[in-house]
């Protein structure tokens, strides 16, 4: 059973590191906690859904998907967020407003496509393979690998592309990389960008998986992958991937040896650890002292 | 210190402007219902408008604005038109507790159906009975709810006879004997599983036993390392006590680990989400209910096609308890002949009530008998089980 369990924990991991990434992303540039990320992951499900439900096949429909939560990323941002860059104002102030832009939207999604619970198409759906004990469906392996190759793809274009060197640049010091022609709003927009493209590949994976779509989906999720980012180092890509899977596999231990009840406290309780033994993350960079 | 300062001032701006904004609420809402009140009875609908279970709060809603209609076609009651007034408590103990505070203070109020969980009701219910105002809950099913007071009537069956219902479901007509349990984390999911351990326990059928019990918190839409457990543990059927947001994706997740699987659900699955929600993997199903749309009642036939014209939608059973919920209420009223709280109250008491949910009549406690049906699903759609 303990088999089974761990990856069952492995799946959920995945899905937490996606998320985490999002978080990451805005981080690492903005020293900003985005809260809004787990009701934009709620958006990428439901306009998934949507899309699906005109008929455009399941592929199409995701990709557009994809792209809409990515401008989603950039509207809030521009609208929201830049303003309040533009003034000065303290890093508190930015951190609020990404809170009350996570009730807007799932106020939104709310309104526009009601609370109950929707049913989501399966993704990957090709059956279950079994080994020895351990029943794995095809849909767990395609979430971890696409998840693999997300973050994969992501890495590479933080460290080998022109925009990934800007976007290092801004991270390292937004003045200095304005100095030297970077476009640094353009960069942070772009990060946003990316980030709700990783948030919607997330809500889409996570809602065929689960095949179940609601506005206040993303309010746990996301509160979770923020400890999984916390725990592998918030900023670090890697480190989202690592804290995701040990946030998962956690739950998953919580709910066979403690109780169900227990699963959900587990990434909290991981959280405060994180914070009092080592804050900066496993892989965290030194020297952070923003919040 | 002044960064500090400004946070504060932020917060009390914040505080000012949000306190200014339900004050004028209120006053809109008190200044439109004084101008009706002379000629009007109102009828307060309290439960989730808004939120995760809106849809049973809206379904309340519809249901009484029916009744009432059919009542002002025939001349209202006392000679006066019903007015429907919708109160949102988004499913919430707090909401609720305000709520209540709110609906009695009004003062015109000539009864409540709601609240909807059974959590949300015990919070509720002091209130009501401290003011002497009638509540009948359409949902709640918590053996303590009608305790609270002579004031608090239910038109849903307490737990314990549906959970017995359940429970002969998957022993003698599924004929399973190893049981397992999943249960939301709620006042009423622990309770109602207790009452299904404590009921199979006087049972007492040889081989019949829970082999596992898993609570989890309602929400969280993975249920694997619980299922895992039940599997593991040999389980042949699963009662689930959860509304249909539980019972679709348990049904679901389970059938790709175990595809002969049985499950068992509680009344408030019965909804059409749960078909749209469940697809293929809810194909054979089972729960009991006091209302089957699908009957071949004549009465039944037409309040469903009434419904269904009006809403685009089936009504569920909740939904159709509420319905009769305001028929026994105005019912009572009529027999009382004025809206004074005491009246009402005794003559709800007396109430015998010929309605879409059966033969109903209060006991001493404030609960209902109703008989159950035993509900499937094939092919997509509910059916009576043989």
């Amino acid at each position: 059973m303990i088999g089974q369990q761990i990856f069952n924990g492995l799946t959920l991991g995945m899905c937490y590191a996606l998320l985490a990434v999002g978080y990451s992303l805005v981080f690492g540039i903005l020293r900003l906690v985005n809260f809004s990320h787990g009701s934009i992951y709620a958006f990428g499900a439901h306009t998934a859904l949507l899309l699906v439900s005109m008929n455009l096949g399941i592929v199409p429909a995701v990709l557009l998907s994809l792209v809409f939560t990515g401008l989603l990323g950039v509207l809030i941002d521009k609208t929201a967020l830049e303003p309040l860059r533009k003034k000065n104002s303290i890093p508190i102030a930015s951190l609020i407003t990404t809170i009350g832009i996570s009730n807007i939207i799932q106020n939104l999604l709310t309104v526009f496509f009601g609370s109950e619970k929707k049913a989501f198409p399966a993704l990957f759906n090709f059956g279950v393979i079994s080994i020895g004990n351990i029943q794995i469906t095809w849909t767990q392996i395609c979430i971890c690998i696409v998840s693999l190759g997300l973050m994969l793809l992501l890495v590479l274009v933080v460290k080998k592309t022109k925009i990934g060197l800007a976007m290092r640049g801004c991270e390292q010091n937004p003045k200095a990389a304005n100095l030297m022609g970077v476009n640094v709003n353009f960069v942070i927009s772009f990060t946003f960008f990316l980030g709700g493209v990783s948030a919607a590949i997330a809500g889409a994976l996570i809602s065929g998986y689960y095949q179940i779509v609601y506005p206040n989906m993303g309010y746990m999720a996301g509160l979770k992958a923020f400890a999984a980012a916390v725990l592998g180092g918030i900023g670090s890509i890697p480190g989202a991937l690592v804290g995701g899977l040990l946030v998962g596999v956690s739950e998953s231990m919580a709910a066979t040896f403690l109780g169900s009840t227990y699963r959900d406290c587990m990434a909290f309780v991981i959280l405060i650890i994180v914070l009092i033994v080592r804050p900066n993350g496993l892989f965290g960079k030194k020297g952070i002292t923003k919040v | 210190m002044r960064k500090l300062k400004r946070v504060f001032g932020l917060i009390s701006l914040v505080a000012i402007v949000v306190s200014s904004m339900t004050g004028c609420g209120n006053k809109g809402k008190t200044t439109s219902g004084d101008s009706s009140s002379a000629e009007t009875i109102k009828i307060a609908v309290a439960g989730p408008m808004t939120g995760d279970n809106a849809e049973y709060g809206i379904g309340f809603t519809n249901a009484a604005k029916m009744m009432a209609d059919e009542w002002n076609k025939k001349g209202g009651v006392l000679g006066k038109q019903i007015k429907i007034v919708q109160y949102d408590d988004k499913n919430s103990s707090e909401e609720a507790a305000t709520i209540a505070q709110k609906i009695v203070s009004e003062g015109d109020i000539a009864g409540v159906i709601g609240h909807f969980s059974s959590g949300v009701c015990l919070t509720a219910a002091p209130i009501y009975q401290e003011n002497k105002l009638v509540e009948i809950s359409p949902s709640a099913s918590h053996p303590d709810y009608s305790l609270v007071g002579d004031y608090i009537f239910r038109n849903n069956t307490v737990i314990s006879a549906e959970a017995a219902a359940s429970i002969d479901i998957a022993v003698n007509d599924l004929g399973k004997k190893k049981i397992g349990i999943i249960s939301i984390k709620t006042d009423w999911g622990t309770n109602t599983s207790k009452i299904i351990k404590e009921l199979v326990e006087k049972l007492g059928i040889d081989g019949v036993s829970i082999v596992a019990h898993e609570e989890v918190v309602e929400g969280s839409d993975d249920y694997s390392p619980a299922i895992t457990k039940l599997n593991q543990a040999g389980a042949d059927v699963v009662i689930c006590a959860g509304m249909y947001n539980l019972v679709a994706p348990v049904a679901k997740q389970y059938k790709q680990i175990n595809p002969d699987i049985k499950v068992v659900g509680f009344s408030n699955s019965y909804s059409q989400q749960l078909i749209e929600l469940g697809g293929l993997a809810i194909e054979g199903v089972c729960f009991p209910v006091i209302f089957f749309s699908e009957s071949k009642d004549e009465k039944i036939k037409n309040y469903v096609s009434a419904f269904e014209k009006e809403f685009g939608n089936k009504p569920s059973a909740l939904t159709s308890q509420a319905y009769d919920s305001v028929g026994m209420l105005l019912s009572a009223i009529e027999k009382a002949g004025s809206t004074d709280k005491e009246a009402v109250r005794n003559a709800l008491a007396e109430v015998d009530y010929e309605g879409v949910t059966g033969q109903t009549k209060f006991d001493e406690n404030g609960n209902v008998n109703k008989q159950f049906v035993k509900v499937t699903i094939q092919g997509g759609k509910f059916v009576k089980m043989n």
